[in-house]
């Protein structure tokens, strides 16, 4: 290899390097990915903030939630996972924008969070965490019957 | 329009569980403009202990009025946690409690 590639390639590789590295130490995630925050359909949302990468589904990640929501104006959820990842997004289809909370998740974290979130009618929940290092993302869903929205209707 | 927030934090064999509590309406632009208000939302929380971040999340304004949220992590007893919260108009809050 003649000296002139081996810098292109050894550039490009570096660049490869560092554009991911960029990403990991993203912390205010309206910011980093305005787009995300607008889209309407979980499928799109994921897809703009975590990229193309294929999705996996995993027992370590969890989340515990109501078959049945009285009040959509608090649904409370809670996310459980033993996988070290780097960050956890909720995305639902029930609002007019999917994506509801990320997470970033420390190191050494206990993956353990509770929370609540509105919902105006009955639709698919999706959490998918990204792993920290492989940049796997994994994924869950369940369905959640909401009888009175919460959008303040 | 947020005043106050209220924070639990309790240690117990290494592991400190955290309560807090965020006094807002949350309401993204839809629901403000059924109700006539401004829209007001958190977007954004923070908490950290001896300068190492412990919690960090984004939301949109389809979180729950008064966002109740719970946490573990590992911690001890007596060191201070302080949370930041910034919303939608770039107001910022802090509120600080010595984990017990």
């Amino acid at each position: 290899m003649d000296r002139r590639k081996f810098l292109g390639v050894g550039l490009a590789a570096f660049a490869a390097i560092v554009v991911p590295g960029t990403d990991l130490k993203a912390m205010n995630f309206r910011e980093t990915k305005p787009k995300a925050w607008e889209i309407e359909k979980t499928v799109d949302g994921i897809k703009a903030l975590y990229g193309n990468a294929g999705l996996k589904k995993s027992d370590k990640l969890t989340f515990k939630a109501p078959k049945l929501a009285e009040n959509g104006g608090s649904i409370p959820i809670t996310i459980k996972s033993s996988l070290d990842l780097e960050s956890i997004a909720l995305f639902q289809d029930a609002n007019p924008r999917c994506l509801s909370c990320v997470f970033s998740v420390p190191k050494d974290a206990i993956i353990e969070y509770d929370f609540r979130i509105k919902m105006r009618q009955t639709a698919v929940v999706t959490i998918v965490g990204k792993e920290r290092g492989t940049g796997t993302l994994y994924t869950a869903s369940k369905e959640i019957d909401v009888s009175i929205g919460g959008c303040g209707g | 329009m947020a005043k106050k927030m209220k924070i639990k934090a309790k240690e117990k064999k290494g592991i400190v569980k955290v309560k807090a509590m965020f006094t807002s309406l949350m309401a993204d632009k839809e629901e403000a403009v059924k109700k006539g208000i401004k829209a007001s939302y958190i977007k954004y929380i923070v908490a950290k202990v001896n300068d190492v971040v412990v919690y960090e999340v984004t939301m949109s304004g389809f979180m729950s009025e008064n966002p109740l949220i719970k946490f573990k992590f590992h911690g001890k007893k007596g060191d201070k946690i302080i949370f930041t919260t910034i919303d939608n108009n770039g107001k910022e809050q802090t509120g600080k409690k010595k984990i017990k």
